[in-house]
């Protein structure tokens, strides 16, 4: 579904470059679940908001679902992301105003889908996971594994193709990790690819595939 | 910015506050005032009869000195004259002509230059002059005792019995001629008689009088003077006068401020106006601090890691208090200089739109202390609550990033952004009112042609010569009709108030207060105006010296159904009414029309009217300045045009217009501040939401969207405060004017959509810059 092609990224510092990325071939099939490893400041972070069309390249080709990324503009991208891509964060980034309900539906809003339409599909998605009871809460009112369980809802909400998570589980104890991990194991079942960075060998493992960085290298 | 406004607002009230103060006895010196209620209506003035000071004097022991002035135009030599000296050809138009006793001199204790105050205007035909005009006639020597010649009038010859130093513009008595009221009376008896009320009456009390108490005893000028005299004449009008009529003492220091309300035709502020400014001055002063409060919590987040690192490395919080404080005195001592510079470049303009002439008083020894003390103080005040707010931050939380985040609907913050767009709408529609309300009055229908009528002025030295200069004017084909008159339908021009009743009812009717005015033949004819009925004056019917042609609400005062033939008089002069003339307004459009009448009659005027065709001009202005060079070759000619001079009478509102809508681009200036510097708080606090919302597929258009509806809302928010309180405000404005614009709906759209567009453009800045932020960054932060 994706394929990157002689990635390259890099920041100018003074005379010299600092590359993030260098020369980064991947290619990814639909219900792969791929983990993505390497100590920090090795670019994983950086490679997961280049595939999420988050963050720019210097080099390369990108091509996704069929469209070559690098030559998309700003808002071509954002509609093509937005339509099959779900972000989670470490740090669940879900939008202390706003109740649970609200911030699962966000996404729904921005593609324009009919507020009936929204209702439901809302409705089912907290009928999945189990937090219909706390649909009225704000973010601030649930622990860490709940909050990350939102996140997770409101990425799979627009039934994207592609979960990019970056460290879903490092702010979780080992037993919210657990079911996290099951949760996106689960997911993955059902058909979604999922690309994960992890510093845990644990968590690697319920992937189907690991990719070790280093140094903005892919180091197989 | 905001501090330049502050400055100039004090310095104009500085300004205002400071007027009759100079006086060596300003505590003492009071002026007449009195108030009638009559016909419903509270009459005021200051003009009195001319005995009136003499029985103030000699019947109240409280009465130190008494003295008036006289500088009514309507009166021969008072207010302006074409002056020469008397061994020179030339004439000069001056103004700043009055009639004063000496005891004026005494009273007020005139700086002298020349001449001995205690005797200056104690001969006839003496004159006193300001410094800059002895100056202007005779430089470098001392003018005392020599002779000076108003209106080639060679049978009253003035010698000058001093000079003043010029009166200070912080009075409200500002003449530049003061001519002596020794030996001298407008017309036989005049200075005995107390049926005309023609002069400003000023009264010195003796050291420790209860000015109170003083007024109370007026009561007695009154009785003795007025109704006592009324009752033996059978006047009906005696009784309303001891039970409506009251009098009243003025301190000096007063007239400029607190008698707005009192018909004395000065030029004058008004208190409520000083409050006004200083109101206006104040609030720009918080609102400026308050919004360098906003912007500087705004930016906190910048400065947070500092604080941070700062604490971490052992700072205490007093010692960064400490350090916030000094930066924003800083900051406000600078912004103190740079507010001077820009005081000092607006000034000129400034004054211009004020009418007045101020200057910063660089020499005055409190004026750096006062600002530097200023400075201190507003930099406190508005580097407190940031200091504290900003030395807050707990080191922890900082360093790893999590800002401390403030309530982001906060009622004071919202309120202030709501306070500053309702007072900038309710500029912006009083701004819009005023300048409608001037346009209307400018361009209504006045009831006489304004258009194309040359003023030709200064025309009484012509003497006998006037109708030869009109007969040769005619001569050319540019020029329609002349007529040679001072009564002209413009306020400030001459007047003439009667009392005229149906004749024979002299003792039985309450008069009707008219306008008789002095006109020609050519009257009617020159100044476009309309008869409705009968005819106007005809050199055939000799009879037409008895004859008058009056208005319509005159007609109508009076009672008259067929008003054509019926007799009228006003106690000395019988007329019968021969035509009924349409309306026209001949005072400002605050006043309804009020009754006049026309009497033809034949006098040295000062002023000759000149209808132009207007198909040339400046040929029309060359040929009559030609004409004039021919009659009168020692005096430069000036002229006027009516429609001018109709505008001048407008030139007060013009100028509450310009104050207005100064203050209302000020008002949205500094509100634009305020809402820039909420939208920057705004933004950094939305910071993270605004990268989420990104992540999860927002457009920008969409998240500036977002950011702009929270601040739409509250401008929405104001314009429904603003409307009623600016509808309220300017309906009240307007009642002064007898003919008005009614306040219409589109003013307030207009007001309101220019707001939301203004405040959207503010917004935009931040909220598109804020939209335009890659998610990445903002979400990076863990």
């Amino acid at each position: 579904m994706l394929e990157l092609k002689g990635i390259y990224k890099w920041v100018n510092t003074g005379v010299n470059r600092t590359f993030i990325l260098k020369d980064v071939d991947l290619s990814v099939k639909q219900g792969e679940f791929i983990s993505i490893m390497g100590p920090s400041g090795s670019g994983k972070s950086t490679l997961l908001n280049v595939i999420g069309m988050l963050d720019d390249f210097n080099e390369g080709e990108y091509h996704f679902m069929h469209e070559s990324v690098h030559k998309l503009k700003e808002k071509q991208r954002s509609a093509l992301y937005k339509q099959y891509i779900g972000f989670v964060f470490q740090a669940y980034h879900l939008i202390d105003e706003l109740t649970v309900y609200e911030n699962i539906e966000t996404p729904l809003i921005y593609q324009n889908i009919k507020t009936s339409e929204r209702k439901a599909m809302v409705a089912d998605i907290l009928d999945r996971f189990q937090i219909v009871g706390k649909k009225d809460l704000f973010p601030t009112q649930l622990s860490g594994g709940q909050q990350q369980l939102v996140g997770i809802a409101r990425a799979l909400i627009a039934k994207p193709k592609l979960i990019l998570a970056d460290e879903p589980t490092g702010n979780l104890n080992s037993k919210q990790g657990e079911e996290i991990m099951d949760l996106f194991k689960e997911m993955n079942n059902e058909g979604v690819s999922i690309i994960q960075v992890t510093h845990s060998e644990k968590n690697a493992g319920y992937g189907t595939r690991i990719i070790n960085l280093l140094d903005g290298m892919i180091a197989n | 910015m905001s501090i330049a406004a502050c400055l100039l607002i004090a310095l104009y009230i500085r300004d205002e506050l400071r007027y009759d103060k100079n006086w060596a006895d300003a505590d003492r010196i009071y002026r007449i005032t009195g108030e009638y209620k009559f016909d419903g209506k509270l009459e005021t003035g200051a003009d009195w009869p001319a005995p009136m000071a003499k029985a103030l004097k000699t019947d109240f022991p409280e009465v130190e000195n008494s003295g008036r002035l006289m500088p009514h135009p309507l009166f021969y030599c008072a207010g302006s004259n074409q002056v020469r000296r008397t061994d020179e050809e030339q004439n000069t138009f001056e103004e700043g002509f009055t009639y004063a006793d000496q005891s004026m001199l005494d009273i007020l204790q005139v700086p002298m230059i020349y001449g001995d105050r205690k005797n200056a205007l104690a001969e006839p035909n003496t004159i006193v002059i300001s410094k800059s005009k002895a100056d202007k006639y005779f430089p470098n020597q001392n003018p005392v005792g020599k002779t000076m010649i108003l209106n080639n009038d060679k049978d009253r010859i003035y010698k000058i019995g001093g000079v003043m130093k010029d009166f200070p513009s912080t009075s409200h008595i500002r003449y530049n001629f003061l001519l002596t009221m020794t030996g001298y009376q407008l017309w036989d008896n005049e200075q005995t008689t107390w049926d005309a009320s023609n002069y400003y009456t000023y009264v010195l009390l003796k050291p420790g009088t209860n000015a109170a108490e003083f007024q109370n005893k007026l009561k007695l000028i009154l009785q003795k003077y007025y109704v006592d005299r009324m009752k033996k004449a059978g006047d009906p009008q005696a009784d309303d006068i001891a039970k409506n009529a009251r009098l009243l003492v003025q301190p000096i220091a007063h007239v400029h401020l607190y008698s707005a309300d009192i018909d004395d035709s000065l030029e004058k502020g008004d208190i409520r106006f000083v409050w006004l400014f200083g109101a206006v001055a104040a609030f720009i002063l918080v609102i400026a601090c308050i919004n360098f409060i906003n912007l500087s919590t705004a930016k906190s987040a910048n400065r947070a890691k500092e604080v941070g690192l700062r604490k971490v490395v052992g700072s205490h919080r007093r010692g960064l208090v400490q350090q916030f404080l000094t930066e924003s005195i800083m900051f406000s001592v600078l912004s103190f200089i740079l507010g001077l510079l820009i005081a000092v470049l607006l000034l000129p303009y400034f004054n211009t739109l004020a009418a007045k002439s101020l200057t910063i008083p660089w020499t005055a020894w409190w004026l750096l202390p006062l600002m530097i003390g200023s400075a201190i103080a507003v930099g406190v005040m508005a580097g407190l609550y940031p200091s504290f707010y900003l030395s807050a931050f707990k080191p922890i939380n900082v360093l790893k990033g999590q800002l401390s985040r403030g309530s982001k609907n906060s009622i004071l913050r919202n309120g202030l952004v709501v306070f500053q767009f309702t007072t900038s709408i309710i500029l912006i529609i009083g701004t819009l009112v005023i300048y409608k309300q001037t346009h209307y009055m400018l361009n209504k229908k006045v009831g006489f042609d304004k258009d194309q009528v040359l003023l030709i002025e200064g025309t009484n030295t012509l003497d006998s010569k006037l109708e030869a200069f009109k007969n040769d004017l005619l001569k050319s084909s540019e020029i329609k009709s002349v007529s040679i008159g001072d009564y002209l339908p413009i306020a400030g021009m001459k007047r003439d108030g009667n009392t005229f009743h149906k004749e024979g009812k002299l003792k039985e009717d309450i008069g009707v207060f008219t306008q008789k005015w002095q006109v020609d033949y050519d009257y009617l004819k020159t100044m476009g105006m309309h008869m409705i009925e009968g005819r106007y004056f005809s050199k055939e019917m000799a009879s037409d010296s008895e004859a008058t042609v009056i208005n319509q609400s005159m007609a109508k005062k009076l009672g008259f159904t067929n008003p054509i033939g019926q007799r009228i008089e006003n106690g000395w002069q019988k007329f019968t009414v021969i035509g009924v003339i349409e309306d026209f307004n001949f005072e400002s459009m605050r006043q309804e029309v009020t009754p006049l009448c026309l009497v033809l009659s034949k006098y040295n005027s000062t002023i000759v009217s000149v209808k132009i065709s207007g198909a040339d001009t400046k040929q029309a202005i060359s040929y009559a300045s030609n004409v004039w060079k021919g009659f009168s070759p020692n005096q430069p000619f000036r002229y006027t045009f009516l429609d001018e001079s109709f505008a001048n009478m407008y030139a007060n509102v013009k100028r509450t217009g310009n104050i207005f809508s100064s203050f209302a681009i000020l008002a949205i200036i500094i509100a634009c501040l305020g809402l820039f510097a909420l939208s920057a708080f705004m933004a950094e606090q939305r910071n993270k939401e605004i990268g989420i919302r990104k992540v999860l597929g927002a457009s920008v258009s969409s998240i500036t969207a977002m950011l702009s509806k929270d601040f739409v809302k509250l401008v929405i928010v104001s314009i429904i405060i603003a409307s009623p309180i600016a509808y309220w405000a300017m309906t009240k404005w307007l009642q002064d004017f007898a003919y008005r614009i009614p306040i219409s709906w589109w003013m307030v759209a207009i007001a309101g959509l220019s707001a939301i567009v203004i405040a959207l453009l503010t917004i935009s800045f931040q909220s598109i810059k804020a939209a335009l932020m890659n998610p990445v960054k903002t979400l990076r932060a863990e």
